[in-house]
């Protein structure tokens, strides 16, 4: 029982410092639910819902900004894609859980989660699970309550602070941080650069069209670095 | 309604992301194109949402000098310090401070 608790603390003062950097842009995306108008409780539930912040500020500007629904959940979707990759890693440890766990586990899974299970695979099944639990409910309880924070800070931020220039300023970043080698480079240009082209297409459909251009541009130019 | 409904969805499918291989794929393999493709997903989203989020209601892009400033220390702040904070900071105060300027 004592290694599973101490699985189970391990899993929280991991967690603690790895959501740090979550906390501004949980705030943001609150302040991005006031700016768009939409239903505050909609906006919220996001975070349970979807559980994963790139996703959900995704869906919400996009909403908020007249896209078609249909593009505005499809672009939401993309950015969650990732998410395929962290399923397929972590499925040969998840084979030694309950089957409840197997069911329950992958709804937690954001990138935080994702980067601390790989570093436990070889834990016991027990306490990989406890450890897991413990540092994948830290995450949610404290990412509702931070958006939440945000939505109540929303209407007090004046609006010449011109707040939302955050959420592209909080794109770019993640965007920095994901660039490894210059074919991901590529990949942020092209999308970028096509999307501009095809800013008049109708109901926002351009956003697609560039991200999919972008895409290939990346795995063409992948290609070429590995010849 | 609508909004709530688009939320539920990307909910779930985000779900069915995170436990597709977990759940019922445990022994297959995502083949290596796939693998490779997924990898420059982020990336392209992320620029295109970028240029998506300057546009406006007409199809017009609406990018100036501070919002260029503001990128380009954005970007720089986070390649050299990792930090969303910082990166959000800076970014914001280089945004400020041009649009003042100008």
């Amino acid at each position: 029982m004592s290694v599973v608790r101490a699985a189970a603390r391990r899993g929280v003062i991991d967690a603690l410092p790895l959501f740090v950097p979550a906390i501004p842009f949980g705030l943001v995306i609150g302040l991005a639910i006031t700016n768009t108008g939409m239903n505050p409780f909609v906006g919220w539930s996001g975070s349970w819902l979807i559980f994963g912040g790139a996703a959900q500020l995704t869906l919400i500007t996009l909403l908020g900004g007249g896209v078609a629904v249909a593009a505005a959940v499809g672009t939401a979707l993309v950015v969650n894609a990732r998410h395929l990759m962290y399923s397929a890693a972590l499925a040969p440890t998840f084979q030694r859980q309950p089957r409840w766990f197997r069911w329950f586990g992958p709804y937690l899974l954001v990138d935080q989660l994702f980067a601390l299970a790989t570093i436990r695979l070889e834990d016991e099944p027990d306490s990989f699970r406890t450890y897991y639990l413990a540092a994948g409910a830290l995450f949610w309880i404290l990412w509702s309550v931070v958006v939440a924070v945000g939505l109540l800070l929303g209407p007090v931020v004046p609006e010449e602070w011109n707040l939302e220039f955050a959420i592209p300023i909080l794109f770019i970043g993640l965007l920095v941080l994901g660039i490894e080698h210059w074919p991901e480079l590529v990949a942020a240009l092209v999308g970028a650069g096509v999307t501009y082209l095809a800013a008049g297409l109708p109901s926002r459909t351009g956003l697609l069209v560039g991200a999919f251009v972008g895409m290939i541009a990346g795995f063409v130019a992948e290609r070429i670095r590995r010849e | 309604m609508s909004d709530f409904l688009a939320t539920a969805v990307v909910g779930l499918g985000t779900y069915l992301f995170r436990a597709v291989f977990i759940v019922v794929l445990a022994r297959r393999r995502i083949p290596d194109v796939v693998l490779v493709a997924l990898k420059y997903v982020a990336p392209a989203v992320l620029g295109a949402l970028i240029v998506a989020l300057l546009t406006d209601s007409e199809g017009n892009v609406e990018i100036g000098v501070p919002e260029v400033a503001a990128f380009v220390a954005g970007g720089f702040i986070a390649h050299r310090t990792r930090s969303h904070v910082w990166t959000l900071v800076v970014g914001m105060a280089v945004y400020w401070v041009t649009l003042a300027l100008i």
